[in-house]
């Protein structure tokens, strides 16, 4: 566990005596990794957004990432898919292991990857097609399938999403046509389908109404047994209610990563309690 | 002090709101003005003869200008076919892939230069590049005139109404694993339809009523077309002749024809409206 002391052992870090025990029972407590960032730095042209970030994440747990506006979650957890490469002149360097192989290395399958790690968005994004379509598109994509299979595979990820039964009778209708929490739901069994093993969230609530957010929050705790689930939140309330672990992040750094329940009521840096206890931020 | 007497303010402001507003009405006059007076001259000119029989000697009377409607229709569709799918590409290579490169500025550049030129300069061009190696005026040279004129109009729309789609459904479509190729074809084209759509009618619209081009490359004939390598009759040379024909009965169908290409240009705007409104809907 050498990148979690050096994750600790920031230039802004404080309460270090804590850390060595800290330490240790957090390895326990892990468990099973499912990926492991280390020194992961990111560019937006020269501006760097990260600074030596080292993160590991639990297999079929919840880690979830808070932290102020801009201080670089969705930009860390944009590595993970490396969805960032669509721009041209953004840029990263490190490592990320995912089970055992480094995705940044660039003869990684880049679309392999993206299957098995998916990723939710800020904002709903249902393509301009029915909603049946919209969860097939992925599938066609990946797999080979007879009509009948398609069909069913639609039907059991958007059972798994928990919108089956909102939609079963509308699915030749425009995705778009749907509430926004239902897209958004439709958006998570878009990305269930094609059977990924990580989901990536970049706050996948904070463009929805509370009663619709709740859904989604019960609905990650459905697949929470399935899949590792990586969740970006501004909402600390929800990091508590869904997460096993959190990071939280400050401008560019990890300041702080430990068992959810740990850092919510005994943080070790003065940084992270002033952020939880709402002094800044 | 004493304030300043607000007539001098009250006159200028009179002076500029009705002088624009005469200018406005001027504009719109001038438009009320062409269509009207083509209509009233042109309606008595179509019946059915016209568009289903051959041109008569002048002064034989009857006859109609089936030759030129269809020569039209055939350079029209030869230019679509030529310019749509190389205007759709470097479209799609400028908003998709060109990104900030100097080879996408380049490009872009040169596509609203040969949008501002000249129509007569591009037939003289395809004279030079058609009609002087084959010996003769061809419907080839005339469907690649008008096809040059058609492509700027292509590509500039194709990247305007691909720019509006937003960054976040392409980054939906390539977090699930979509080659670039697929993200653009299925998911961007799909969003982006009703604006490709206006803009290939508006550049059909654009090209239809072109005479100049024609005049070097087409030219005219009276005969119905069998193949694009001889002259082609089409309406535009045909209104130009007949118009300056000292025939009444020809004028009268330049008149008519001249009805037609107003209509039809009318009526693909009208269309593209529609289009676009139904978007919004």
């Amino acid at each position: 566990m050498k990148s979690l002391s050096a994750t600790l052992a920031l230039p802004i870090t404080a309460g270090l005596d804590e850390t060595k025990a800290t330490e240790d029972t957090l390895t326990a407590t892990l468990g099973d990794l499912k990926i492991i960032a280390s020194q992961l730095n990111f560019f937006y042209g020269d501006q760097q957004a990260l600074f030596d970030n080292n993160l590991e994440i639990a297999r079929n747990r919840v880690t979830a990432i808070i932290g102020p506006s801009g201080c670089g979650k969705s930009t860390h957890i944009r590595i993970y898919n490396r969805i960032y490469e669509l721009y041209h002149d953004q840029r990263a360097s490190g490592q990320i292991i995912l089970d055992g192989q480094n995705i940044l290395d660039p003869s990684y399958d880049v679309m392999e990857l993206r299957r098995k790690v998916g990723m939710i968005f800020q904002k709903p994004t249902p393509f301009p097609m029915s909603v049946f379509d919209n969860v097939a598109y992925g599938l066609k994509m990946h797999y080979r399938l007879r009509r009948g299979e398609l069909a069913d595979r639609v039907e059991e990820a958007l059972s798994r999403a928990a919108i089956w039964d909102e939609v079963k009778d509308v699915l030749r209708n425009p995705g778009t046509a749907l509430s926004g929490g239902q897209q958004q739901r439709l958006c998570i069994a878009r990305a269930l389908a094609v059977e990924p093993e990580v989901l990536l969230m970049d706050e996948p609530t904070s463009a929805i109404d509370p009663i619709a957010s709740s859904r989604i929050e019960k609905l990650i705790n459905d697949l929470r047994s399935t899949y590792t689930i990586v969740i970006v939140t501004h909402n600390l309330q929800q990091a508590a209610r869904v997460s096993d672990f959190t990071a939280f992040f400050y401008q560019g750094h990890i300041v702080e990563f430990g068992p959810t329940q740990k850092i919510f009521t005994n943080p070790v840096n003065e940084q992270t309690e002033a952020y939880i206890t709402g002094r800044f931020g | 002090m004493k304030p300043r007497p607000p007539t001098g303010r009250r006159l200028a402001n009179l002076v500029v709101s009705l002088s624009a507003g005469a200018s406005a009405l001027i504009g719109i006059v001038i438009l009320f003005w062409i269509t009207i007076i083509v209509v009233i001259r042109g309606f008595g000119a179509l019946n059915l003869a016209f568009f289903t029989q051959m041109p008569t000697p002048p002064g034989v009377g009857g006859g109609g200008l089936a030759n030129a409607i269809v020569g039209t229709l055939v350079l029209t569709m030869v230019a679509t076919l030529l310019a749509l799918p190389l205007g759709l590409l470097a479209g799609i290579y400028l908003a998709e892939f060109g990104g900030e490169a100097r080879a996408a500025d380049y490009s872009r550049f040169s596509a609203n230069v040969l949008m501002g030129m000249p129509s007569i300069i591009v037939g003289v061009f395809a004279y030079a590049m058609v009609v002087v190696p084959l010996g003769h005026f061809c419907g080839y040279a005339g469907g690649l005139a008008l096809a040059i004129l058609m492509l700027p109009v292509v590509t500039r729309t194709t990247e305007d109404m691909l720019r509006l789609v937003p960054n976040t459904l392409r980054e939906a479509a390539l977090a699930l694993g979509a080659p670039r190729w697929r993200v653009i074809l299925a998911v961007v084209f799909r969003a982006a339809k009703a604006g490709l759509i206006t803009g290939t009618l508006l550049a059909v619209a654009r090209v239809s009523g072109e005479t100049a081009p024609l005049l070097f490359t087409a030219l005219n004939s009276p005969y119905m077309m069998t193949s694009l390598g001889q002259p082609t009759p089409n309406l535009p040379v045909t209104i130009f002749n007949y118009a300056m024909s000292p025939y009444p009965d020809w004028q009268q169908k330049a008149w008519g024809a001249s009805l037609l290409i107003t209509g039809g240009v009318l009526a693909l705007t009208l269309l593209t409206r529609y289009i676009l409104g139904e978007r919004k809907r």
